[in-house]
């Protein structure tokens, strides 16, 4: 018998027949979100159903099978006349120098078929400079399209010959009418640089040189001044101090711009020479975290804090002491002062404000600890910073005044990275003639009558001194892609030299009784000067006119620079925006850094949504007159309470698609040139700011992933021991009968890595200091595609390489136990960062498992292993399933959710893979991946292969050093190593068997090619 | 290649031997015109013509103006000669500005001999389009598949007349019975229709058909982007047959990258202009293919002379050799430390006219090769240490490539 009963799918069906009814017709309730992947714009205007869909892919497959059975004709064209010692195929190498004002560092340029594609330390130079993530990503600045391309006169192209005529006869112009005429520039370092600027001013009497620094350091430059009779600072090494104490110093990041990182590192193996670093510092910095111990200070306390230290240290010394008012952590500062003393002449005081009292002081307290002439030389002074803010305050009353005849400014931006940049673009319209010699149409270029553009350092001239008697060469590596001039020539021309920049600096260096093919081939000249001896250097007697402040109440805004971004001069360039703050991990975005007790208090919160991804509320940060609108807040642990942190860099407009609109600017709090204010007053606003953030756990949770002990445990005891109980143990698993170590349990059959190459890498976390200079010359080297912020947010990054970072927590095992506290709540507790804590980086890539678990899912053996220990990724093999990315317990393995190359309308940031000109930077050794693939670091293979083939042309071993990872040769402390374990010779092989050895996560038993040494921390015993 | 080359030689030698027994007509000639030939455009045809006053003197008739014993002198060593204070040799050599003549110890008499004998005779007008011919004929690919074609429609004639003529049998054997006849369309329409009434014979043909279809599909599937036997028209009709078959021109000073890089480049116009500075005119074209050499650089025939800011316009030559962008292949690995011929994958070059691809150039022919191809661990320096492990790991003496990686993905794609 039929069945009448009527079945209803849900209870919808029956309240509201017609609608469900309306559903049932369509086979998904909701519109499939078809734009998210297809990126094309016609295909989002149609309306295509799946059974059209099908037909079209079948028709359009056998289209393309067919299509592909004709194979196009290839052109190939040699040269017409080839270069004399190019062979298509093999890099060539030139020693140069990047220098803009803000970075200097001495290079060493890596060229394929004429194009510059890679730039890496000079390893012969004498002094490097800081090769630092911006001047490794620099080369892409280079094949930046919307760099100017011809001169401009009221923003429409000109000619060269009408704006030097139109130039010339303001210059006559303002002479003849006694205006001033003034070259502003940032620092300049170069001897002929300055040269031809004297020049200029040497031929019209009212011409004079303003230099001033975006993130200005005038008035410790003052400071220096006062002490040792030049506007210079000397030059610190790090490298004979035991103790070092920064006060708000970030040496690690950016500060004086010395690059301090190496003999930083140098002193921070582990022994009994390693050095203690003490950090006492507002904002979360760089430096602070590598520090042995770090303290929470707001920066109106720094005064107090050097008067502190100073007052104990003159006490020992029986000097006068001076007044100051107590700080927040006076109870530390007699152990510190103590432990300064004792290691007296190999100890440093490090100042980061830009506050002559504070620098004073500093100087005060490390001539009291007979510094001078040790880690504080007297006589080599550097060039790198000389910033003049009182002249820069001058030309802009005249300006104002009208006084001005002409400005010509060059490497400079005033209206942006000024305080007074409104004030100074205002002025502009006041000057007869303006001229900027830029690279981009940027805040100030555009608002100048006449824009040169100038080349990038890559195609340019030139040559620094960095330090008294530390010469560096700047030489094209290319020839200027647009027709550019370099402001230096500019300034020749103008002053009626017939001579190009070129010829004018070869003829410099013969004058300097330099070999000008040897100081090119070299890169660098070192010559020893005679030290000025009548220069006294003391800050003591000086300190009479040094006032210590009371510390402010309100809340404080410290300004710093990121290591990605430094001031901003290279925006555009989508692989510094998308790497990863080390600190904060949040890429393409400046923020306000809180702690959690401030933000708690004042109800602003970080949130994270279903997918993953982190917003923050906004705020307007009011100073004064000066008002930041839309400042999201980022929750930063070891932010000092009272305070807060904004990067500055950000908030371009004009440099391109990468910079524009990405974060606010902050430079206008930098009134003075000051790096922190007092008394600003935060307005909560609406709205959820998306940040793009690559690491969402900020705690190890009791796990041994970054490896951790101190200094005197390092020494008095044993790493192993029988019963176990030493501090670098293997984990020891229960099995039937023994307990058994993970290198002992063991089901694989293992692959013989005695015949031949065993590849292997070390990192040493006591080295690493986060700076992510490695990240960047992986991106350069592996055509690492660049996602974007949206994709970043979906935790869809593309880095091959990238440096975790960990907090300390305030629970721990040891503590859950003593205090008997259940496992949920120890966990749960565990996942919150402490308020000041410790931090560790480490940098984390495919670990090559010899026992690889990628390995063995891949359904078509796509990635497989090698003889020599490389886990191989086989791209035109993978068909996508993401199994092995699924498998990866280190998560190192990247999928290519898109077409990040060839695709503009959805990744024309990255101009490095979608833009004609961008392209010329790819390495053409590596494959650019297609959509749909998974990939992840290989080691650099193709170093590995040409460091062979080169050895086996010469008919020798490989030796160690022949092949070296991008990271690695990036990696100014010497943190990374690579080489093959099977060369008895070899570091990495003694490093293997270092005691501070271990691989990350032994337990998994996945016995990786890539181990860690353990960090020690040099705390007080 | 040196055992190439040998052969080569000795083939050379024997043609030419056997062509002076027949050459009855050159016997009067001090030597043999045909060797000197090949001398003269290897030794002297970068300074001297037959019929053109080029770096040095034509050389054309100049038996007639010296002494056989003085030319020998001369050749084998002008310095000398002219320091012994001959009165000929210091005239020539002033007339030519003190342009110095190297010494050619070298040659044999019997070679300048030849070589006289060359410029007595100079070139056999009928010889060029003799060559051409032969040379012509080497790339053996296209003339196979032409003669395949002929056969074919051969025995495919003799089959339609072997149906008529049994056809014909049939009918008059079945007059001489009296039965009806049928013509050949009717037998073959009662033929069809038993077959198509046969469901074995239906299934069978099925299957036949099928899989016939289903290996073309195959085939073809397989053999796209497969250009073996690639033989593009180039802009300029160069003839590996003539630079490094007769010639004898080294494929690496062209190819000088192959030995160094991951590319054996396409030689620059430049790097032609070494010798076609000189080598005006070729066997086969003339002046026509060389000057578009000078065109490419800017070099005037006339004046001998490069013109003054001249645009140059570069060769646009068609790549053969077209490797997908995922494979990374080393010339220098397999040239310089894998000691390859450059023969073993790019044929015989020196033979061909025009050039082609002569391998596949599929990842399977890569692999085999590199399974059968043996390492020569003896006489590098890098193998040295892995040499004895190698060795006992494989228990073999024969160490080929796959045994240390090279059938490893990484080895090529990454």
């Amino acid at each position: 018998m039929a069945s009448d009963k009527t079945y209803w799918k849900g209870i919808g069906e029956l309240e509201n027949p017609e609608l469900a009814q309306k559903l049932q017709a369509n086979e998904f309730p909701q519109d499939i979100p078809v734009d998210e992947f297809l990126t094309e714009q016609e295909s989002n205007s149609t309306s295509t159903t799946r059974r059209d869909f099908l037909k079209f892919l079948g028709f359009s497959t056998a289209a393309a099978t067919l299509a592909a059975c004709e194979a196009p004709v290839v052109e190939s064209i040699p040269y017409v006349v080839a270069p004399d010692k190019l062979v298509p195929g093999i890099a060539s190498y030139y020693a140069s120098t990047y220098d803009d004002g803000y970075d200097y560092a001495s290079l060493l340029v890596k060229t394929r078929e004429g194009r510059p594609i890679k730039v890496d330390v000079n390893p012969d130079a004498d002094y490097k400079g800081d090769v630092n993530a911006r001047v490794h990503a620099s080369v892409l600045n280079l094949y930046d399209a919307t760099r100017v391309q011809a001169p401009h006169k009221n923003g429409e192209e000109t000619s060269w010959s009408t704006l030097d005529k139109d130039v010339v006869k303001a210059l006559n112009n303002a002479q003849a009418s006694g205006k001033r005429i003034v070259v502003l520039t940032s620092s300049v370092n170069s001897p002929s640089a300055k040269k031809a600027i004297q020049t200029l001013t040497d031929k019209y009497e009212t011409a004079s040189h303003v230099s001033v620094d975006a993130f200005s350091y005038s008035q410790a430059l003052d400071a220096s001044e006062a002490v040792f009779g030049t506007r210079r600072f000397p030059f610190f090494d790090l490298s004979k101090a035991d103790r070092v104490v920064s006060i708000g110093a970030d040496f690690l990041g950016q500060w004086i711009g010395q690059g301090v990182s190496k003999a930083y590192a140098e002193r921070r193996k582990p022994g009994k020479d390693m050095s203690r670093h003490i950090q006492i510092e507002a904002n979360m910095s760089l430096t602070g975290s590598n520090a042995d111990v770090r303290y929470r200070v707001k920066p109106s306390e720094y005064g107090a804090v050097l008067a502190g230290i100073y007052n104990r240290v003159a006490t020992a010394a029986g000097e006068p002491t001076i007044n100051a008012p107590k700080s927040s952590i006076d109870s530390k500062l007699d152990d510190i002062a103590k432990d300064l003393i004792a290691k007296r002449g190999k100890s440093l005081v490090l100042c980061g404000t830009n506050d002559i009292n504070n620098w004073m002081l500093s100087y005060a307290i490390n001539e009291l600890l007979g510094n001078f002439g040790t880690t504080i030389s007297t006589t080599t002074f550097s060039n790198l910073r000389n910033g003049n803010d009182a002249d820069f305050t001058q030309l802009l009353a005249d300006m104002k005044g009208g006084k001005v005849g002409v400005l010509i400014m060059a490497q400079t931006n005033p209206v942006y990275n000024n305080a007074k940049g409104a004030e100074f673009a205002e002025a502009l319209s006041k000057v007869d003639c303006t001229v900027a010699c830029s690279d981009k149409q940027d805040e100030t270029a555009s608002k100048a009558t006449y824009l040169c553009p100038t080349p990038h350092a890559l195609e340019s001239w030139g040559d620094s001194e960095p330090f008294d008697g530390h010469y560096s060469f700047m030489q094209p590596t290319i020839r200027p892609l647009f027709d550019t001039r370099q402001w230096q020539h500019c300034m020749l021309h103008w002053a009626g030299e017939t001579t190009d920049y070129a010829s004018f600096v070869k003829s410099n260096w013969t004058d300097w009784n330099m070999n000008v093919d040897k100081v090119l081939h070299d890169g660098y000249h070192t010559k020893s000067i005679e030290p000025t001896s009548d220069v006294t250097a003391s800050a003591v007697d000086k300190l009479a006119s040094v006032k210590v402040g009371k510390p402010s109440q309100g809340m404080e805004v410290v300004l710093y620079e990121k290591t990605g971004i430094g001031v901003g001069n290279l925006s555009n360039n989508p692989w510094l925006q998308e790497l990863p703050d080390p600190i904060s991990r949040v890429s393409w975005d400046n923020y306000i850094t809180m702690s959690a007790v401030q933000a708690n208090d004042m109800g602003l919160r970080n949130k994270t949504r279903s997918n993953g991804a982190i917003d923050g509320n906004y705020v307007t940060v009011v100073a004064g007159d000066v008002r930041i609108e839309n400042v999201p807040v980022l929750i930063q642990p070891g932010q000092a309470n009272d305070t807060i942190g904004l990067a500055v860099g950000y908030g371009r407009d004009g440099v391109g698609l990468a910079g524009d609109g990405v974060g606010v600017n902050a430079f206008p709090l930098s009134v003075n040139g000051a790096h922190n204010v007092a008394d600003v007053k935060i307005e909560t606003q609406d709205g959820w700011h998306p940040f793009a953030c690559v690491q969402l756990h900020h705690t190890m949770m009791g796990r041994r992933i970054v490896q951790e002990v101190t200094l005197d445990t390092f020494l008095n005891e044993p790493a192993t021991t029988e019963n176990h109980r030493g501090w670098n143990e293997r984990t020891q698993f229960e099995t039937l009968g023994e307990k058994m170590t993970a290198d002992k349990a063991n089901l694989w059959t293992d692959f013989d890595h005695e015949t031949g190459h065993f590849w292997n890498m070390s990192i040493d976390l006591n080295m690493c200091t986060g700076c992510g200079a490695c990240v960047i010359a992986c991106h350069a080297e592996n055509n690492v595609p660049v996602v974007g912020k949206e994709e970043i947010r979906m935790s869809r990054d593309m880095h091959w390489l990238r440096i975790d970072r960990y907090y300390s927590s305030n629970m721990t095992k040891a503590r859950a136990e003593e205090e008997g506290v259940g496992a949920i709540k120890m966990y749960a507790e565990m996942e919150v960062p402490s308020e000041s804590p410790e931090v560790v980086f480490q940098p984390i890539m495919c670990q090559h498992c010899n026992h690889a678990p990628c390995e063995t899912v891949c359904p078509v053996a796509a990635t497989v292993h090698s003889a020599e220990g490389l886990n191989h990724m086989a791209y035109n093999r993978c068909i996508g399933t993401r199994y092995c990315a699924n498998n990866c317990p280190y998560k190192v393995r990247r999928f290519n959710w898109f077409r990040y190359s060839e695709n503009p309308e959805a990744f024309g940031v990255n101009y490095a893979l979608n833009d004609d000109l961008g392209k010329m930077v790819l390495n053409p050794d590596v494959t650019v991946r297609a959509r749909g693939v998974m990939e992840k670091c290989s080691f650099c293979i193709q170093r590995i292969q040409l460091g062979k083939l080169e050895a086996k042309k010469d008919g020798r071993k490989v030796n160690d050093g022949d092949v070296q990872t991008a990271c690695m040769q990036a990696c100014d402390t010497g943190a990374i190593q690579f080489g093959d374990v099977n060369d008895p010779e070899s570091k990495v092989a003694e490093l293997k068997k270092d005691k501070r050895m271990y691989h990350l996560l032994e337990d998994v038993g996945t016995k990786p090619s890539v181990f860690y040494q353990t960090k020690v921390r040099n705390k007080n015993a | 290649m040196n055992k190439q080359r040998l052969f080569y030689r000795l083939f050379i030698g024997l043609f030419f031997a056997s062509s002076v027994v027949f050459a009855q007509d050159e016997a009067d000639l001090p030597g043999d015109p045909d060797n000197g030939k090949k001398l003269f455009n290897a030794q002297c045809g970068a300074c001297h013509k037959l019929d053109k006053k080029m770096v040095g003197p034509a050389l054309g008739g100049v038996a007639d103006k010296y002494s056989m014993d003085w030319i020998i002198a001369w050749t084998q060593n002008n310095a000398e000669l002219r320091a012994s204070g001959d009165k000929d040799a210091i005239a020539i050599f002033e007339e030519y500005n003190g342009a110095i003549m190297p010494a050619f110890p070298n040659l044999s008499e019997q070679d300048i001999k030849d070589i006289v004998a060359y410029t007595i005779r100079g070139d056999k007008k009928k010889a060029p389009s003799g060559d051409g011919e032969e040379i012509a004929a080497a790339p053996a690919a296209g003339g196979d598949d032409g003669m395949n074609m002929w056969v074919i429609l051969g025995l495919s004639i003799f089959l339609i007349v072997l149906i008529a003529i049994l056809a014909k049998v049939k009918n008059t054997l079945k007059v001489i019975k009296g039965e009806p006849t049928s013509t050949l369309l009717e037998d073959a329409s009662v033929f069809t229709k038993i077959a198509v009434r046969n469901q074995k014979v239906i299934a069978v043909a099925t299957v036949v058909v099928a899989v016939f279809l289903l290996q073309q599909v195959y085939w073809g599937l397989m053999s796209v982007g497969v250009e073996e036997g690639y033989e593009p028209e180039q802009p300029i009709a160069f003839s590996h047959a003539l630079h490094a078959g007769e010639n004898q021109i080294d494929c690496q000073y062209c190819h000088y990258g192959a030995e160094k890089g991951k590319h054996s480049n396409i030689p620059s116009a430049s790097l032609c202009m070494n010798c076609h500075t000189y080598i005006q005119e070729g066997p086969k074209y003339g002046e026509k293919e060389i000057d578009k050499i000078y065109a490419a650089v800017g070099f005037d025939r006339e004046s001998n002379q490069y013109i003054d800011g001249y645009e140059v316009k570069p060769v646009k030559w068609v790549r053969i050799h077209n490797l997908p962008d995922l494979a990374y292949f080393s010339h220098a690995q397999h040239v310089n430390a894998g000691n390859i011929e450059c023969q073993t994958c790019h044929g015989p070059v020196e033979e061909m006219e025009v050039l082609y691809q002569y391998s596949p150039l599929t990842m399977g022919w890569c692999i085999n090769c590199h399974r059968e191809s043996e390492v020569d661990v003896e006489n590098n320096g890098y193998y040295e240490e892995m040499h004895g492990k190698l060795k006992e790991k494989h228990n073999t003496d024969k160490i080929t490539v796959d045994m240390i990686g090279g059938l490893e993905c990484g080895k090529c794609h990454y």
